[in-house]
């Protein structure tokens, strides 16, 4: 770690070696327990507070089995703030067949979304409720189907993706042989596009989508659509609207905007639809 | 498949006597850990409370292709698409200046109803046209989406001989309304 560090840190480093070490590397160990007895029973102490966490579970090993609802307790005093801290938790301390995706565990990587307490969000960007009174609930996306427990399939997402040819397209070469040239002003078209980690969400969330996946697109592919509809250095712009002019690809947009509130990373999917549609109108 | 045939009532039985451990324990207040092993075991409770209603099963997942094709494209057919939604829009904006006409002017004129009529035929086609293409879908359900279509056509083409009716023969739509109003 020292080695990655530049020359000047590296020398602040060894002057302020044993302050850091006394005080700031010890308490920024992660939010774990060393004790895992105690956190399944409620009656653990008098100032811990267990919460109720309901977890969908279905496994494939038993299809004929019905999906149902698991209560784990867990003691919000021992655990990390965010939700993913909890299932984490839960599986390497109470139950380790809960399967469930995760990867960053910081809202870079969309793997962790699930559908928690009725809203899609990414696990590791949600905070458990602090009041231990109310249950949490934690499905899988909503009208996907399962893989497992919180595991959705997301292969026709991922083919529906592909399909838009989210790359830039050119046939005409930079003038000066180097890179593709923006301004400023044409690159700033491209925030809150850019930004779309794919995690499903907002495709998800949107009730237009659960009727027409097979062949509306949804919220999270039009954006990315849009993405490359709005780069100027992109020379496909024609066939890329043809791509989306017909009843089903982009019109099954009725604007309910779930996909807007459902955001975890706070983009405007709802926003880019409205605007591709504006820019084929007329 | 044994839990798909089994009634609700059977169910809710079964599920009502593994729970019955965990009610008694008041009494067993001795091994505390056992009992909240049980009342664990109650709260993993059935999915369904209701009973099952199999309406519009969803079937079976399809990937069309490998996993590595890209879902296939639609064809191009700008009528249906974007000059579809561009004609919706107009039709739907010019419902607002139409409606507010004879309130501005303080007269009926029998044109401008017949053609406020006619916007709120097309406005309403559409939007029903909207409805059947999305929970009719033509993958799962062809004859019934044609149907749908055409029982919609029909409608349409009713109503609008009804209004015209109405129109030559009768108040019209505005006056009907404003007589509605003050009755």
């Amino acid at each position: 770690m020292a080695a990655l560090r530049s020359t000047s840190s590296r020398l602040l480093a060894t002057a302020s070696r044993h302050a850091f070490k006394s005080t700031a590397v010890m308490s920024r160990s992660m939010a774990s327990v060393a004790d895992a007895t105690v956190e399944s029973s409620p009656n653990a102490s008098s100032d811990s507070r267990m919460k109720s966490i309901q977890v969908y579970r279905w496994n494939p090993d038993s299809p004929t089995e019905k999906p149902r609802m698991q209560t784990y307790k867990l003691d919000l005093n021992k655990t990390g703030p965010m939700v993913l801290d909890a299932l984490v938790r839960i599986k390497n301390e109470i139950d380790p067949t809960l399967t469930f995706r995760r990867s960053c565990r910081e809202g870079i990587c969309g793997s962790c979304a699930m559908n928690i307490n009725g809203t899609n969000t990414l696990a590791c960007l949600c905070r458990i409720p602090t009041d231990t009174s109310a249950e949490m609930k934690i499905y899988p996306l909503p009208h996907t189907y399962v893989v497992k427990d919180l595991v959705p399939d997301l292969t026709h997402f991922y083919k529906q993706y592909k399909s838009i040819k989210p790359y830039l397209q050119r046939d005409t070469p930079s003038p000066d042989g180097k890179e593709y040239r923006q301004s400023k002003a044409d690159r700033r078209k491209l925030d809150g596009l850019y930004e779309c980690i794919l995690c499903a969400c907002c495709s998800t969330s949107c009730p237009s989508y659960w009727w027409n996946s097979e062949e509306y697109l949804g919220p999270a592919i039009l954006l990315q659509s849009y993405r490359w509809l709005a780069d100027s250095r992109d020379e496909k712009k024609a066939q890329r609207k043809a791509a989306l002019d017909n009843s089903m690809s982009l019109y099954r947009c009725h604007t309910i905007l779930n996909c807007s509130r459902t955001c975890p990373k706070g983009l405007n999917p709802g926003l880019a639809i409205a605007e591709i549609k504006k820019e084929m109108s007329f | 498949m044994a839990s798909i045939l089994r009634s609700s009532l059977l169910r809710q039985t079964a599920l009502a006597t593994a729970a019955r451990p965990a009610g008694v324990p008041t009494c067993f207040i001795r091994q505390p850990i056992q009992r909240t092993i049980l009342r664990d075991t109650a709260r993993v409770s059935a999915f369904h409370a209701s009973s099952r209603k199999n309406l519009l099963p969803p079937g079976p997942q399809v990937i069309k292709g490998t996993v590595n094709d890209p879902a296939p494209v639609p064809e191009t057919s700008p009528s249906h698409g974007s000059y579809h939604w561009t004609f919706e829009r107009l039709i739907a904006a010019g419902l607002v200046p139409l409606t507010m006409a004879p309130f501005a002017a303080g007269s009926l004129n029998p044109v401008m109803d017949a053609i406020l009529c006619t916007t709120m035929l097309v406005h309403s086609h559409v939007g029903f046209q909207s409805i059947v293409i999305d929970y009719v879908p033509t993958r799962n359900y062809p004859k019934l989406r044609k149907a749908c279509t055409w029982l919609l056509n029909a409608a349409t083409v009713l109503v609008g001989i009804g209004l015209y009716e109405y129109e030559t023969n009768d108040v019209g739509v505005t006056e009907t309304i404003k007589r509605v109003w003050k009755a």
